[in-house]
């Protein structure tokens, strides 16, 4: 018995010495006192203690390391598509990609076992590494789009457009589809209502836009109360078609 | 302790002399003269007051001080370029426009089913880095007059005073818009207090009065009319038509950033032609850019177009009218034109007023 405890703490330790890691805790420091040089063939002079003291020049532990490579196995929302070779931190490669399986280190072998075959190439699925994002990101906001409260007008894709700007969306005209009944105005019925229109990116991506109408006047007197953070308070639907199916709403 | 020893055994062993008395000091002579300069030390000594300070509400304390500001000179090169045609513009730069396709977008939201204000106003935006030839120096606050091809409505209010002789002349003036035309008798009445100066911004005068007009020139000072600034010369119709229709910018450094510069003015209305638009600004910028100091890297920084009450900035280019960084050899061979003929310094800004 006695033996067997004995022996398998040794077997332990053996192990352990092939693990051993190089330990990043380097430290560049340099003295503050230089000491004087001694005499040709003399012994050096005993240090005194301020020859000890030392100033810090470089920590290695909180030193920004550089990025790391990686070759993707499969689309990854963000980074990139499969066989992509990518840079990142590499903190980001080791957490996010190289752990949950969805990149390899980059080596020739490995570019070479990722590549797309031809088959995959011609069934693409995203058009690029954020399309996805900008689609989440469309589908989460309701897009105030402001129309005139006095002159007659029909909404067109260019509204649409100019309104996303204002957002902080940069997309062109030819992306936007609005839906297929004409909106006109200005119309105070139609205040605060919600209508969606489809903008398609990169020609494959499509993201439900919620828009809501708001009428706006030129002349201070007459607008609207300002409503703060409409997009918090709910809405009726301008339309009746092309809406989401909810049973409770289309009873009234 | 041994040296007292050896110095009294060196006083007995000599013979005592009269000499070497003196030099113990016993007389209180030395003493009063320390006395003085004691007193003098003392009256030099200034009491530090300290001052009660009683509580400053927080909201009326000085919020200037250590507060950290963020640089105004934006840089988003790190930034991506975007790949999509539609996208999130936070995460990517900002997207630069060319005049015409700015003016457009700004056309749309001032569109009549918009905000419907066609004729709303095209303000510039011109970012300046200020820093001088050496870093710890700036370029000083300046305020200038930008001509531009095509006229439109400034809506400040500008009264031109033109000095001449001939009839003709003051014919050709006052149809060109001066606020007032005269010759002799018009400075007879300045000098005669009858008429302030103060009234008109801009002064403009002939060549030929130019002899009695030097009388007026303790009065006018700055506002003296001579050839570099363009209001003395022969062709008065057109350099009252410049002072009247130009641009008057200002460049004022930040308060807090003094390598940061913003000029804001007005070039047209949106209604204009767009071809017109992008004239303006080009004489525009040109104009500013004669303000560079004589240093490597950018001048103008950023452009934006604005419109009110449209708080969008669109970024434009500027160097497509003007030149990026600093050429070392034409401003040489500029200097050395200049050496030679004195006249051709003032050509560009003829050039850019008859284009």
């Amino acid at each position: 018995m006695l033996k067997n405890i004995y022996v398998t703490p040794l077997n332990l330790l053996k192990s352990a010495t092939s693990l051993q890691q190089q330990v990043r805790t380097t430290f560049v420091l340099k003295r503050k006192y230089d000491p004087p040089l001694h005499k040709t063939n003399e012994k050096p002079r005993r240090m005194r203690a301020k020859y000890f003291i030392y100033e810090l020049v470089e920590d290695t532990l909180v030193k920004k390391r550089p990025n790391m490579e990686a070759v993707l196995k499969t689309f990854v929302e963000g980074v990139g598509d499969k066989g992509d070779v990518v840079s990142m931190k590499p903190h980001f490669v080791y957490n996010k990609l190289l752990l949950p399986g969805l990149a390899d280190y980059n080596t020739p072998e490995n570019v070479a076992k990722y590549a797309k075959t031809e088959a995959e190439k011609s069934a693409v699925k995203h058009s690029s590494a954020y399309a996805q994002r900008t689609v989440n990101m469309l589908e989460s906001i309701v897009l105030a789009v402001v129309m005139n409260k006095d002159e007659p007008w029909v909404l067109e894709p260019w509204h649409i457009k100019a309104s996303l700007r204002k957002a902080g969306f940069h997309c062109r005209e030819e992306c936007i589809t609005l839906p297929k009944e004409r909106i006109e105005g200005p119309d105070l019925k139609k205040e605060n209502k919600d209508f969606y229109c489809t903008v398609t990116i990169n020609k494959l991506e499509q993201a439900r836009l919620k828009c809501r109408l708001h009428h706006w006047s030129t002349d201070p007197s007459e607008r609207l109360p300002y409503v703060l953070e409409h997009w918090k308070q709910n809405s009726e639907p301008l339309l009746e078609v092309g809406l989401p199916q909810k049973p409770g709403k289309e009873k009234k | 302790m041994q040296s007292v020893l050896a110095s009294m055994r060196a006083l007995a062993l000599r013979p005592p002399a009269a000499e070497t008395l003196r030099l113990l000091h016993l007389s209180a002579v030395s003493e009063a003269a320390r006395k003085g300069t004691r007193e003098k030390a003392r009256k030099k000594k200034v009491k530090v007051e300290v001052k009660k300070v009683g509580f400053i509400p927080h909201n009326q304390r000085n919020k200037k001080v250590n507060v950290k500001r963020a640089d105004r000179h934006v840089d988003d090169s790190w930034k991506q370029v975007p790949k999509d045609d539609c996208y999130v513009g936070r995460y990517y730069r900002w997207p630069v426009y060319s005049v015409a396709e700015a003016i457009q977008c700004h056309r749309e939201t001032h569109h009549p089913s918009m905000y419907n204000v066609p004729r709303a106003p095209l303000n510039v935006d011109i970012e300046l880095d200020m820093q001088a030839e050496k870093t710890t120096r700036f370029v000083d606050n300046f305020q200038r007059m930008a001509m531009i091809p095509h006229r439109f409505e400034h809506g400040e209010e500008r009264k031109i005073i033109v000095f001449t002789k001939g009839n003709s002349e003051v014919l050709e003036a006052r149809e060109a818009g001066a606020s007032l035309v005269g010759g002799v008798e018009l400075i007879k009445d300045i000098t005669g207090g009858e008429l302030l100066l103060s009234d008109y911004q801009y002064v403009i005068a002939h060549p030929n009065i130019l002899a009695e007009l030097v009388a007026l020139r303790g009065l006018m000072k700055r506002k003296f009319p001579n050839p570099k600034s363009e209001t003395l010369g022969t062709n008065l119709a057109e350099m009252i038509v410049k002072f009247s229709s130009g641009i008057s910018y200002s460049a004022s450094k930040d308060e807090y950033q003094q390598n940061f510069g913003l000029i804001t003015a007005c070039v047209g209305t949106l209604d204009m032609d767009a071809g017109k638009l992008e004239e303006n600004i080009q004489h525009l910028l040109q104009d500013v850019n004669t303000m560079r100091p004589k240093r490597e890297g950018r001048f103008i920084t950023r452009v934006l177009l604005k419109s009110p009450p449209s708080s969008e900035q669109l970024k434009i280019d500027p160097f497509v009218y003007v030149p990026e960084m600093w050429d070392k050899s034409s401003a040489k061979v500029k200097r050395e034109g200049a050496r030679k003929q004195p006249e051709p310094a003032e050509e560009p800004h003829e050039a850019v007023a008859t284009n």
